[in-house]
């Protein structure tokens, strides 16, 4: 039985056309070309990617008008932060960044050995980033009580205002994570279209899409890992 | 859909060299032959391998920097007892994020070597963000300032040794001369001062009609004002007299016209600015109306 993907693409080979998927590839009959389908695919991520910006600078904004309020406490709530935690995942995530561009380097090039592998590679590093923040960062505040808002009941605050400090913490770091998530299972669907042979050097589109997005998320944590960890 | 042509040298152009270690395999320039589409657009552009390894190794040492930096501000101020302003650090500490945002966007998402649109839509974002966080830091950052011009006007207690138009020179916090001025017309036996709402009393024009004058604005307010109550207003006397008990608001002939204040004036002494809690003694009016 024939599968066909949403632009008609046959997903098994058909009757005598044996060549792998990204070869067989046809764009959408709305753009000119392959061309012109990859240059509006990148465009309408980048327009995404402004989104997510958009998403994220509203934590930060928060993060300003909150440490601008109360100083003191986003100084005693850092303190309960381990630095070395948080450079660990910025190196870990960065990796991740290169080993991704990597794997659309790979793809461009026809490797599709070299992708598969690169992608795996970013979805350990991504793991390891949600592990490492699970528990070794998490499971620690939330058995303390370093909870934002009401939540909050750890015995020895180190201002009244503290509870605000974890609040940014909790949500810029769990909006980030979920991102980090979301990530791994694009990359991971990612991986089992490459083990089928759906991207070569004239179609792959869905890895830099994905690729980009990832960026994003790391650029994220570029910017959460000092204003977060490295406030004394 | 994108519109704008590059300018540059066509597929076989030398766009940017290749970098030495390039494998056999690896194209020898960014464009792949005949990767351009119908309006000469690139969009397959190879980033050298040794490119990315160099960015990953520059956002490495810009993270180690600015951890660095973070620990030298707070050895400098242990060790040498040298303080510098917070500012500083989160200068340098996003001065450096900025760096390696840079970095990735132009060399691992290609950006650099993209299309003009996508980076416009990127710069715009960064605009909508500068945008946002400029606007909210400027109201945050100055709601403290007090201007020169009003700050004459503040008082512990409101404004306090400004003649008022008809000539009555009031000293000290307004809220007081009013408990006076409320004490004395009651005294002489007019309706209580607070009932200020024009029901017919002689005084019923507004504070400055207390003393029988006109009601008129003045430079020292914006607009005139009119019947504002404020609770603490209403002489300090046992409650026998029940028709001018705040208590009892829907008791006939008591139509107040009243907005509902907020409950922060006390009905004995002035309270220092700030102190929003009225005490035990002090009931909010009734916002039955």
């Amino acid at each position: 039985m024939t599968t066909i993907d949403a632009h008609g693409n046959v997903l098994s080979p058909g009757a005598g056309d044996t060549r792998p998927y990204h070869e067989r590839y046809v764009a959408a009959p709305h753009f000119r070309d392959r061309e012109h389908e990859f240059s509006a695919v990148k465009f309408g991520v980048w327009l995404f990617l402004s989104t997510e910006v958009l998403l994220f600078s509203g934590m930060f904004v928060g993060y300003a008008t909150l440490r601008y309020l109360h100083p003191e406490a986003f100084r005693g709530g850092a303190h309960h932060l381990d630095t070395h935690w948080g450079l660990i995942n910025t190196i870990v995530l960065l990796i991740s960044s290169y080993t991704i561009a990597s794997a659309v380097r790979a793809a461009q090039l026809g490797r599709n050995g070299a992708l598969q592998t690169y992608l795996m590679i970013t979805n350990i590093c991504a793991l390891a980033f949600i592990l490492i923040k699970f528990v070794f960062e998490y499971s620690h505040k939330w058995h303390e009580g370093l909870l934002p808002g009401k939540y909050y009941s750890y015995p020895n605050p180190s201002n009244p205002s503290e509870p605000l400090w974890w609040g940014i913490y909790w949500g810029a770091t769990g909006i980030h994570a979920t991102h980090v998530a979301v990530g791994i299972v694009l990359i991971t669907w990612l991986w089992f279209r490459a083990r089928k042979q759906h991207f070569g050097p004239t179609h792959y589109n869905a890895v830099e899409g994905v690729a980009l997005y990832w960026h994003i998320v790391d650029i994220v944590w570029i910017f959460l890992f000092p204003l977060l960890y490295l406030i004394h | 859909m994108a519109s704008a042509h590059h300018p540059g040298p066509g597929p076989h152009g030398a766009h940017a060299p290749p970098s030495g270690a390039a494998a056999a395999s690896d194209v020898l320039d960014i464009y792949p032959a005949g990767a351009a589409d119908s309006h000469g657009h690139h969009g397959h552009v190879i980033i050298p391998g040794t490119t990315l390894v160099l960015v990953l190794a520059a956002l490495l040492f810009f993270t180690l920097l600015t951890v660095g930096a973070s620990q030298a501000e707070m050895l400098m101020s242990q060790a040498f007892g040298i303080v510098i302003p917070g500012w500083v650090n989160v200068l340098v500490a996003l001065s450096i994020a900025a760096v390696k945002t840079a970095l990735v966007v132009l060399f691992f998402m290609g950006l650099k070597y993209d299309d003009p649109i996508n980076s416009m839509v990127f710069l715009f974002t960064l605009g909508t963000v500068a945008f946002f966080m400029g606007f909210i830091m400027t109201d945050v950052g100055n709601r403290s300032t007090i201007d020169r011009f009003k700050g004459q006007y503040i008082v512990e207690g409101g404004t306090g040794g400004i003649k008022w138009y008809n000539g009555q020179d009031i000293q000290g916090p307004i809220t007081e001369w009013a408990r006076t001025q409320a004490a004395n017309t009651h005294a002489a036996g007019g309706h209580g001062g607070a009932e200020v709402t024009g029901h017919g009393s002689t005084a019923g024009h507004g504070p400055h009609a207390r003393d029988g004058g006109p009601e008129r604005s003045s430079p020292e307010m914006s607009r005139p004002v009119r019947g504002v109550t404020l609770p603490g207003l209403k002489p300090a006397e046992p409650a026998t007299d029940g028709a001018h008990s705040p208590d009892a608001p829907g008791t006939p002939g008591h139509q107040h016209d009243v907005p509902p204040a907020p409950p922060t004036a006390p009905p004995t002494g002035s309270m220092p600015p700030g102190h929003n809690t009225p005490p035990a003694g002090a009931r909010p009016p009734a916002g039955g109306h």
